[in-house]
């Protein structure tokens, strides 16, 4: 019969053998008192009262673990001869020291397991993993037929991160990044509109690639952010909140980076990012712009940014960006170029963006480039953690050439580190003196990050 | 009549009638805070408490001359957690998580009047409006133990929660609703019968759960607490695992509205003016501003990691990350403030708001201070050795006494 299921300092049922085991273990009564409690209830029920009272007690008061201990950064108060003070006395310096001290609280066996592998986890390198399979199709739909047409693509690509901490408020970051297979660009040589954004800024397809690899520190409070090595400055500047990550947004390029920022490859470079967490960032970055040049000083891309978070007329969030950038690396004609990107949330779960920009193309005449859209996130979804967009991007070259690029697509979170999208891309292009294609591209993402 | 001043005439019909029948909660409700001339603490008003974790003690510090003018020790390896004044100022209680016991400190002499077994590792805690019960939570217990402030006994330990964490009292007291950690519902007890009435989901797990074992069967973090609005007709109850918001009408204990937040929100922080409530989103280290009056996130902000709490004072909220850094926001605008640098290298824990809303009382873990913080000019001051891991603060009628 179980008398009572409280749970004792082991978190096991008490039940009536057990308290008589106990009453027996713990001295409470000798053998011709147990028996006599076994066999009135009243004796029963006062050992048991008195069992009880043992197990509070031990509970309680007894230690299951040795004293917690950890060390603390401490100032004290120095001699001449090297004595140690906590308090200032006459000819003491003030100096910095770090002393063990003991804190008088039971930890559990839990406790002390995760903080070890916590420990253990600060001061090892982090690997990260993500994983992606980009499958699309490409129809033409109009136009003299093109060599993609009818042709299937699938992309595989996986990313392995690497983190581990410096120094205080100093971190090492590399990005190896490997792919194989193919995308309809490959195939679509001239169109300055990207459909699939897996490959844009990397050197070699089908080799491994490193993407990034830098240190960044803060300073002045962590309001300044210092990083350099070789970067992706696509991750500093031209953000967006909507449309900006080919990993779980659109796939299509434009909709992902301003291709007015004449980015062609990451390159070694140093970022500072000034973010006092108040309404203005502000950016400037600079990066090797060639990957061929054998110098820094001769191919420079200098890049500055001001960001503003706001909320205009009473609307949600908005994050309003301004970016000018200037590119040396080409002799000739000055090589300059400026953008907005905006994103303003309307509803909780409704977000607009837009970007515009412009980069020189000649002595007197520019490149433009436009690209707006909107998401739905937390509401018009099938899943709590599911997303879907519309965008669509126009380029006007200066050579009279202009494509127009859509896509809509559907992002169904499976499980926290598993998702599936729908993508549908649909683009009309001219080429300089050429008549209008225009192709369909429906297409699948498989993305695993861990 | 509309339905709020229905409810404000329901909970005064409610309030007269068990002052008629309890002349204990009468002499309670209708009695103001009891200053104590010549006592150690003449003014339970004019301290700060100081709950000092690991040196196992609740500190007194004066807010005018910032001395620790009383310590109370309560034995050794208690651990306390939470502290909290009686409505009338005359006990502080606090539960010792590592000894499975509350204590009653008398404020005045500071001295520790009674010590009572209750569930284990007790944490957070309310008091009844009218102060005759003190509810400890003990989450690894799965149990709240009702506490008669007249006997300082424990009359009723309430079964059947999971992980309960903190407890919200309705404004007339007649239900107490529960936060529990380790399940998606909050539970409703009638404070009359000390009884678990119901239990209210806050949000349906979603289908594709099943997909993620990971995720939804290693480790629960469901409902941290249950917010009040100012008139008491909603609770504001945040669910870490769903990364929503339900808003509970205690009228008829139903959920009304389920609000999406960011990922992993802690708990939800109601302003002063009832305008807002503001939860933590730890899981994408972002703060949503939740407008009460159409029940829709207003905005949602950057903030930083592990946030423990949300202080209001001088027309900003300050929320708190351990990692040394309060992030401020402006209430008018909305709209991100900046930063307070704390420290390097130190935890800090949470804090409370002094009534005039002009200062914060930020528990400084790992440093053993508390930091004086004021909110109009963000300036600094630090009280030293207040104890071993100062773990929360406490200040009479604050309206920013809470716990992590």
């Amino acid at each position: 019969m179980v008398i009572r299921s409280r749970r004792s300092v082991f978190n096991m049922p008490v039940t009536l053998t057990t308290v008589t085991a106990l009453i027996a273990a713990l001295g409470l009564a000798n053998d011709a008192h147990a028996q006599q409690s076994a066999s009135d209830p009243k004796a029963m029920q006062e050992h048991i009262d008195a069992l009880e009272k043992r197990l509070s007690d031990l509970e309680s008061s007894a230690v299951l673990s040795e004293p917690e201990t950890r060390v603390r950064k401490k100032e004290v108060w120095v001699d001449a001869n090297g004595i140690e003070y906590d308090e200032q006395k006459p000819g003491t310096k003030k100096k910095t020291t770090y002393q063990r001290e003991t804190a008088y609280r039971r930890q559990t066996i839990g406790e002390k397991i995760e903080e070890a592998l916590a420990s253990a986890d600060e001061s090892k390198v982090q690997i990260g993993v993500d994983g992606n399979i980009v499958m699309q199709y490409l129809s033409q739909t109009e136009g003299e037929e093109i060599e993609a047409d009818g042709h299937a693509y699938e992309l595989a690509s996986a990313d392995l991160f690497f983190t581990a901490k410096l120094a205080q408020n100093t971190v090492f970051f590399a990005d190896l990044v490997g792919f194989s297979g193919s995308t309809p660009d490959e195939e679509l040589t001239g169109s300055p509109l990207a459909l699939n954004g897996y490959g844009a800024r990397l050197d070699d397809p089908d080799e491994v690639n490193l993407r990034e690899a830098w240190i960044q520190t803060e300073l002045f409070d962590q309001t300044l952010k210092l990083i350099g090595g070789r970067l992706d400055l696509t991750n500093y500047f031209d953000t967006n909140v909507v449309a900006n990550d080919e990993t779980t947004q659109f796939i299509a390029d434009p909709l992902v980076v301003n291709p007015m920022l004449g980015l062609s490859s990451n390159g070694a470079g140093l970022t500072a990012v000034y973010d006092p967490k108040g309404g203005f960032t502000f950016t400037l970055g600079v990066q090797q712009s060639s990957e061929d040049a054998t110098n820094l000083s001769e191919s420079i891309y200098t890049l500055g940014e001001v960001g503003y978070r706001a909320r205009p007329f009473g609307l949600q969030e908005g994050n309003y960006r301004a970016w000018y950038r200037r590119d040396n690396s080409n002799e000739g004609p000055k090589q300059d170029g400026y953008g907005v990107s905006i994103d303003q949330k309307i509803t909780p779960s409704f977000t607009v963006f837009a970007r515009f920009g412009r980069a020189d193309a000649g002595e007197d005449d520019s490149d433009r480039f436009y690209s707006g859209g909107f998401q739905f996130q937390k509401g018009w979804i099938i899943n709590p953690q599911d997303a879907w967009g519309v965008g669509v991007a126009k380029i006007d070259l200066v050579d009279g050439g202009k494509e127009i690029l859509s896509e809509v697509y559907y992002n169904l979170h499976l499980a926290e580190r598993l998702r599936l999208s729908a993508h549908l891309q649909y683009a009309e292009e001219t080429a300089a003196g050429a008549e209008k294609i225009a192709y369909i591209v429906p297409g699948l993402r498989f993305q695993a990050s861990f | 009549m509309n339905t709020a001043k229905q409810f404000f005439i329901a909970s005064g019909i409610a309030l007269g009638a068990s002052l008629l029948t309890n002349p204990v909660l009468a002499q309670h409700a209708g009695a103001h805070v009891q200053t104590t001339p010549g006592a150690l603490i003449p003014d339970p008003a004019a301290v700060v408490i100081i709950v000092n974790r690991d040196s196992n003690e609740i500190a007194f510090m004066d807010i005018k001359s910032r001395n620790i003018v009383a310590k109370t020790f309560l034995g050794k390896n208690v651990n306390p957690h939470m502290a909290m004044m009686s409505p009338d100022g005359r006990y502080v209680v606090t539960g010792g998580t590592r000894a499975n016991k509350a204590y009653i400190i008398e404020t005045a002499t500071a001295k520790l009047v009674k010590e009572i077994p209750v569930g284990m590792a007790p944490e957070h805690l309310a008091f009844s409006p009218d102060g005759r019960y003190y509810y400890q939570g003990n989450p690894d217990g799965d149990s709240v133990s009702v506490i008669d402030m007249v006997s300082m006994t424990v009359i009723k330990t309430i079964t059947g929660f999971a992980e309960p964490l903190n407890i919200t009292f309705t404004p007339d007291g007649s239900k107490a609703y529960v936060g529990n950690h380790g399940a998606h519902w909050v539970g409703v007890i009638d404070v009359k019968r000390h009884e678990l009435l119901k239990k209210i989901q806050v949000a349906e797990v979603p289908g594709i759960a099943q997909l993620d074992p990971d995720k939804y069967l290693g480790e629960i973090n469901g409902i941290s607490n249950a917010s009040i609005s100012n008139d008491g007709r909603y609770l504001y109850a945040a669910d870490g695992d769903l990364g929503v918001v339900g808003v509970i009408d205690t009228r008829d204990d139903k959920v009304v509205k389920v609000i999406r937040v960011g990922a992993k929100p802690w708990r939800a922080y109601m302003s002063h003016d009832g305008k807002y409530a503001v939860t933590v989103n730890n899981g994408d280290e972002t703060v949503s501003f939740i407008d009460t009056k159409t029940n829709t996130v207003a905005a949602t902000w950057p903030a930083g990691p592990d946030m423990t709490g949300v202080n209001f004072a001088a027309g900003k909220a300050f929320v708190i990350s351990p990692s040394g850094f309060l992030y401020v926001y402006n209430m008018k605008s909305l709209r991100p403030a900046g930063r307070i640098k704390v420290g390097t290298n130190i935890q800090i824990e949470t804090a409370t708001t002094d009534p005039a809303e002009e200062k914060l009382y930020l528990a400084n873990s790992t440093d053993h201070t508390v930091v004086i913080i004021d909110a109009k000019t963000e300036k600094m001051e630090s009280v030293a050795n207040v104890g071993l891991y100062p773990w929360g603060t406490h200040v009479m009628d604050s309206k920013d006494n809470y716990c992590h």
